[in-house]
C-alpha cells in the first residue's frame, strides 16, 4: 500500500495579534503591579467580569464600572495533571484549579501549588501568590495557594 | 414547514487511525458512493449538497470545492458549515432546512476528516486563538513561561475540569467513567464502522490505563480517525417515491453559551460542567417535536461523548434523568444495548471520532436503529423515536435532533 503524504507543520501563535478586550487586559494588568486585581461591573445586572470586560454578555450594552476584586476565592473545579499536552508523563503530578474569585462572576485558572492532590476538593478557598517582582504581565499571578 | 426524512445513509468501508491508501477525496467518494448503493439513489436525484468537515485539522484549504467531482456536486449548489465538533450535525440541521423551507427536495450531506493527514492537537490549539480569557480559561500557555496562563493542556486538559465537577455534583465515581467506556468498546466491536473496538473491555482494563488529567485516563479518551460519513435527506413526497424505509426528523435545535465562563446565560454553575446549551437546545427539541416525558418517549440515544464520563453527563443534562441517576442506569444494566435506555450502541465517540463525521454519526446511528438497520449492533427494544446529541465549539455548544419512525403530523 502505498504511503500517502504527510506535511510537518507548525502554527507559530505569536503571528496572531490578539486585541480582543485589550483594554481590560491592559487595566487588569496594570493594577496587578500593585496585587491588586481590577474587574468591571455591570450596571444593568450586576454581573463582574474579570478579565474586564467592556461590554456585558448578558445584557449586550457597554459598561464602565471599574470592581475590586478579592485574590481569594474558592475552588470550582480543578484538574491534576499527570502528562504533558503530548502525552509525555510528567515527573510530578501538577494540581490545576478553576476559581472563582470573590466579588467576580466569571472564573480563572491557574496552577495550585503547597497542597497535595487528593486533598485538592471543590469548594477548598484559595488565594493567589502574587510573585515578589511583579512587572505587570499575566505571571504577577504564580499560583493559588490555600487560604 | 415541510417534514424531512433520511433516506440514504453511507460509510467509508472502515473508520481507523490512518487510511495510506487513499486520498481525501479519494476516502470521501467511497463514502458518497455506498451511500448511492444503499439507498439506490444517483447522483442525478440529489439537488444540492452540504459539505462538513472541521475546519484547518488537515490543512487544506476549501475541501468541498477541491473535492467537487467526488462528491457529486458539479453543477450544484454547494454549502460548507464548520462549527467544531458540532460540524456533522450542524451539516445535517442546514440540509434539514434547505428541504422543510421548501428550497429543494432532496439534499446530501457529506462529512469526513482524515486526521492522519494533519496535527489535530494543533487544530484543537487553534480554536482558542481569538480571545486571550479563552486562553487563559483553556490553559493555553501564550508565552511559553509559568504562570497562571499555562496550565490545563489541550483538550483532554480542559475537560477534565469538566469531568472533575460532573464527578462532584453526581456523585459518581471514576469507576463510572471506567465502566461506562468498557461498554461503549464492547459496543464498538458489534459495529463494523467503529474504530476502537474490544469485546472484552471491562472497567477494570480501563482502569489500569494512565491517568492522564485527573479523572480522566487514557481509556476514557476518543481517538483520531480517518473516516467519512454521507447522508442523504428528502422531502416527504420524495421519500414516498424513492425509499423503502425511511427515518424522520421530529426536531432539530441548538445553542451556544461563552466560551469563557461556560454558563453565563441562566448562570447556574459557572463552570464547564453545568452545560447549559444541552438542556436549552434539548428543551426546544422536546417542544418542537410534542415531546412531554422524554424519559417515556425517547427509545434510544447517540451522545457525543469525546471523553467517556460525558455519556453519563449529557444524559443528565438533556434530561434523559435526573443529576445523579446516569451512573446508576449504568450499574442497573439500563444503558447497555439489551437495557430500557440504550445508548451509543455504535460505540460512541469516545471509540470513533473522524471530527467532522462525529456529530452526523450520532443522526445516521440513531436512524439506522430506528430502521432496523444497524446490523449486530441493533438494540433489542424497539426504536420508535430517537435523540442524537452534539457537543463542540471551545466546550459551549451543543446540537440536537430528533428522529421517529413515522412522519410528523403537521
Ligand atoms: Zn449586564
Amino acid at each position: 500500500m502505498e504511503e500517502t503524504r504527510q506535511v510537518q507543520g507548525t502554527w507559530d501563535l505569536s503571528t496572531f495579534k490578539f486585541r480582543i478586550e485589550g483594554e481590560g487586559i491592559n487595566n487588569m494588568l496594570k493594577e496587578m503591579k500593585e496585587a491588586k486585581l481590577l474587574g468591571n461591573r455591570c450596571h444593568q445586572c450586576g454581573t463582574v467580569y474579570l478579565p474586564a470586560n467592556f461590554y456585558c454578555r448578558k445584557c449586550h450594552i457597554a459598561i464602565h464600572e471599574p470592581a475590586e476584586i478579592s485574590d481569594h476565592g474558592e475552588v470550582m473545579s480543578y484538574t491534576v495533571g499527570y502528562a504533558d499536552v503530548r502525552g509525555n508523563p510528567l515527573d510530578e503530578p501538577r494540581v490545576s484549579l478553576m476559581v472563582k474569585l470573590d466579588g467576580s462572576d466569571t472564573w480563572i485558572m491557574g496552577a495550585g501549588e503547597e497542597m497535595k492532590p487528593e486533598d485538592v476538593h471543590i469548594g477548598m478557598r484559595v488565594k493567589i501568590k502574587w510573585a515578589e517582582h511583579r512587572v505587570g504581565n499575566l505571571q504577577d499571578m504564580e499560583s493559588f495557594i490555600p487560604e | 414547514m415541510r417534514n424531512v426524512a433520511i433516506i440514504g445513509i453511507g460509510y467509508t468501508p472502515v473508520f481507523v487511525s490512518k487510511r495510506r491508501d487513499v486520498c481525501i477525496p479519494e476516502m470521501i467518494s467511497e463514502a458518497v458512493e455506498n451511500a448511492f448503493q444503499n439507498s439506490g439513489l444517483t447522483p442525478a436525484d440529489i439537488e444540492a449538497v452540504i459539505f462538513g468537515n472541521m475546519q484547518t485539522f488537515e490543512g487544506v484549504n476549501l475541501p468541498h470545492l477541491w473535492a467537487a467531482d467526488y462528491i457529486a456536486s458539479l453543477g450544484k449548489p454547494v454549502m460548507r458549515v464548520a462549527t467544531g465538533g458540532t460540524t456533522g450535525m450542524s451539516a445535517f440541521h442546514a440540509a434539514y432546512y434547505h428541504i422543510a423551507s421548501g428550497l429543494h427536495d432532496v439534499v446530501m450531506v457529506v462529512t469526513y476528516e482524515k486526521h492522519s493527514e494533519g496535527d489535530a492537537q494543533v487544530g484543537l490549539m487553534g480554536i482558542i486563538t481569538p480571545e486571550i480569557m479563552a486562553m487563559l480559561a483553556a490553559g493555553i500557555d501564550v508565552t511559553g513561561q509559568k504562570g497562571m496562563g499555562a496550565i490545563g493542556g489541550g483538550s483532554a486538559g480542559g475537560i477534565s475540569y469538566q469531568a472533575s465537577s460532573y464527578l462532584h455534583h453526581s456523585g459518581a465515581g471514576i469507576e463510572h467513567i471506567d465502566a461506562v467506556a468498557a461498554m461503549e468498546r464492547r459496543n464498538a466491536a458489534k459495529n463494523p464502522y467503529a474504530h476502537l473496538k474490544d469485546p472484552e473491555a471491562t472497567a477494570e482494563k480501563i482502569a489500569q490505563t494512565p491517568l492522564i488529567s485527573w479523572p480522566i485516563r487514557f481509556g476514557h479518551v476518543c481517538p483520531t480517525t480517518d473516516g467519512a460519513t454521507v447522508c442523504i435527506l428528502a422531502s416527504e413526497e420524495k421519500a414516498a417515491k424513492l425509499a423503502d424505509k425511511a427515518a424522520w426528523v421530529w426536531a432539530v435545535a441548538n445553542c451556544a453559551s461563552d466560551a469563557t465562563t461556560g454558563n453565563l446565560i441562566e448562570g447556574i454553575i459557572t463552570d464547564p460542567g453545568e452545560q447549559r446549551p444541552a438542556t436549552i437546545a434539548a428543551k426546544q427539541a422536546y417542544e418542537r417535536a410534542g415531546i412531554e416525558d422524554p424519559r417515556k418517549e425517547i427509545d434510544y440515544v447517540e451522545i457525543y461523548n469525546g471523553f467517556a464520563h460525558q455519556t453519563l453527563m449529557f444524559l443528565e443534562r438533556i434530561g434523559m434523568c435526573e443529576v445523579g441517576e446516569a451512573h446508576k442506569l449504568l450499574e442497573k444494566g439500563e444503558l447497555e444495548m439489551s437495557g430500557r435506555l440504550p445508548v451509543n450502541a455504535s460505540g460512541g465517540v469516545v471509540s470513533t471520532n473522524a471530527i467532522g463525521t462525529s456529530a452526523l454519526n450520532r443522526v445516521t446511528e440513531c436512524a439506522l436503529q430506528i430502521m432496523g438497520q444497524a446490523g449486530e449492533h441493533q438494540v433489542e427494544k424497539e426504536v420508535h423515536k430517537a435523540l442524537a446529541h452534539g457537543w463542540g465549539g471551545l466546550m459551549q455548544y451543543v446540537t440536537i435532533t430528533i428522529l421517529a419512525d413515522k412522519p410528523k403530523k403537521l
